[in-house]
């Protein structure tokens, strides 16, 4: 009797303890606080930036995803605009609770942070010059392609053409000069990024050509202070009910449909799941 | 904060990629250097060359490239001068490492201009008598300058110019803006991938570290061994 007292108490302490976490729990603080604090890039079209400069104010769709959570949480949203190199450090010390930045999950990142369901789901593709004569991604072997640094824009054109020569910039207006000079045959960067340059071409437009094959799958997500379940499931539900609300189609045509410069015909993918390949 | 993840910089992918980019930027400042030195030794000799037209070649040249920033130098010998090259001539250029090539210029042209003014200061430091004396006694302009002046101008020389070598081998790092795979961009890269930025530029910093020290050890050495010698 006494034993089987003490074994129920037992399960009961292992069955309770992740449950009830040493320290105090962030989705608790942000609601005590009133406050989300939600990082951006801001200089990213359509995923965050300034559309109107009179106003200064930060839009986009990744802020539209922070807003959602914040109105979830019934609390008040604070935008900080943060630089690609400082988005993970920034969640690390807790100046943000939560990332909202074109932020590309992979497993590497996940021994640092904790990552939401991906939020947008976007292949990297290639940009040449039709006159290359360039038609399939094998052709790239053994000569030059231009990306920009500090992306996963290089080992997937290592995977994808192992032979291939690449060149990397500080930023895609440098990559992509250096593509119309004549500095390399591609250039690749993620699909929304290159519609963007190719609507800044204008008339020559004409001479370039995106690929349609995919080098990589790329799932963006927004990123979580690690071991923070409840925050995280909290965010999830956030994103799941928009899916199934059809307020994140909504949200998608708003920023990338038919009628934005981006001219997606339509969404190819759901947020559904934070599966990475 | 994570913990400093020290087999990162001592084998793998990232380790390969830190330690070839650590190659490229001594090869980038090597061969600098051999190209540097010559050029630097040219144009101070310009600069006090007997014709008004040779000295004013020898200013405009410091002068342009002095107060450019080195930056500045990189773009513009990689993605603006070669545009008024012929189309077939850029190509062939294009398909090589240009990169690197274009790095090289504007690193050779910008430590020769600092390099030729620390040659002319020293042999402005030989006393104008020798000059004098030398053309009297029927040497040349360049004569006296090879036999008389330069062995002793170059000798107070080389401590100003071991100090460009140190500031050359720190501007070896402005050549990532252009995508030479140098150790900045590697550092970057690593970061990138890994967001092992702490790792990565703790690399980069000893590693600059460890050359300049070398450097100025060199600057050391020599200055003991062969002291300035009172004219």
């Amino acid at each position: 009797m006494m034993l089987k007292r003490l074994m129920l108490l037992m399960a009961g302490a292992l069955t309770l303890a992740p449950l009830s976490p040493a320290h105090a729990d962030q989705l608790q603080d942000i609601k005590k606080k009133g406050e989300l604090a939600c990082g951006v890039l801001g200089t990213d079209e359509p995923f965050s930036f300034i559309q109107d400069p009179a106003s200064r104010a930060l839009v986009g769709y990744d802020v539209d995803l922070c807003n959602a959570v914040a109105k979830s949480l019934g609390v008040k949203l604070t935008l900080k605009q943060l630089a690609v190199s400082a988005r993970i450090p920034e969640l690390q010390q807790g100046r943000v609770d939560l990332l909202a930045a074109s932020l590309t999950h992979n497993k590497e990142r996940e021994a640092l942070i904790d990552f939401s369901l991906s939020t947008f789901i976007t292949g990297q593709k290639v940009l040449v010059k039709k006159q290359s004569g360039i038609t399939r991604l094998d052709q790239l072997a053994g000569k030059k392609v231009l990306t920009v640094k500090g992306s996963t824009m290089e080992q997937n054109t290592k995977k994808a053409v192992p032979t291939a020569v690449i060149v990397s910039f500080d930023n895609s207006p440098q990559a992509f000069l250096a593509l119309q000079q004549g500095k390399g045959v591609a250039y690749v960067n993620d699909e929304t990024s290159l519609i963007d340059d190719f609507s800044k071409l204008g008339p020559v437009a004409k001479d370039y050509e995106i690929l349609p094959h995919n080098l990589s799958t790329e799932h963006l997500a927004m990123g979580l202070k690690k071991g923070e379940p409840a925050f995280r499931e909290q965010v999830n539900k956030v994103l799941r009910d928009l899916e199934a609300s059809g307020e994140a189609e909504k949200l998608f045509t708003r920023w990338f449909g038919p009628t934005t410069k981006m001219k997606f015909p339509s969404r190819p993918f759901k947020i559904e799941t934070d599966k990475v390949d | 904060m994570n913990s400093f993840d020290v087999s990162l910089l001592l084998s793998g992918q990232y380790h390969d990629w830190l330690v070839s980019g650590f190659a490229l930027s001594i090869k980038l400042a090597l061969i600098t250097l051999v190209f540097a030195l010559p050029l630097a030794l040219l144009v101070a000799v310009l600069r006090l060359a007997p014709l008004a037209m040779l000295r004013a070649v020898g200013v405009v040249f410091v002068e342009a490239i002095r107060n450019v920033p080195l930056l500045a130098h990189m773009l513009f010998w990689y993605f603006g001068a070669p545009e008024v090259l012929p189309e077939a001539l850029k190509l062939w250029l294009y398909e090589r490492n240009f990169e690197a090539a274009s790095a090289v210029i504007a690193l050779v042209l910008y430590t020769a201009a600092y390099m030729s003014e620390d040659i002319r200061s020293g042999i402005r430091s030989i006393p104008k008598e020798q000059m004098e004396a030398s053309r009297a006694l029927g040497f040349s302009f360049l004569g006296a300058m090879r036999l008389v002046i330069l062995p002793q101008a170059l000798r107070l020389t080389v401590p100003p110019l071991i100090s460009q070598t140190l500031s050359l081998w720190k501007n070896t790092s402005i050549a990532m803006v252009i995508g030479v795979a140098e150790l900045m961009y590697q550092a970057q890269q690593v970061e990138s991938a890994s967001f092992r930025g702490f790792e990565s530029f703790a690399f980069a910093t000893g590693a600059y570290l460890m050359i300049s020290l070398a450097i100025t050890g060199a600057s050391a050495w020599y200055h003991h061994h062969h002291p300035v010698r009172s004219a």
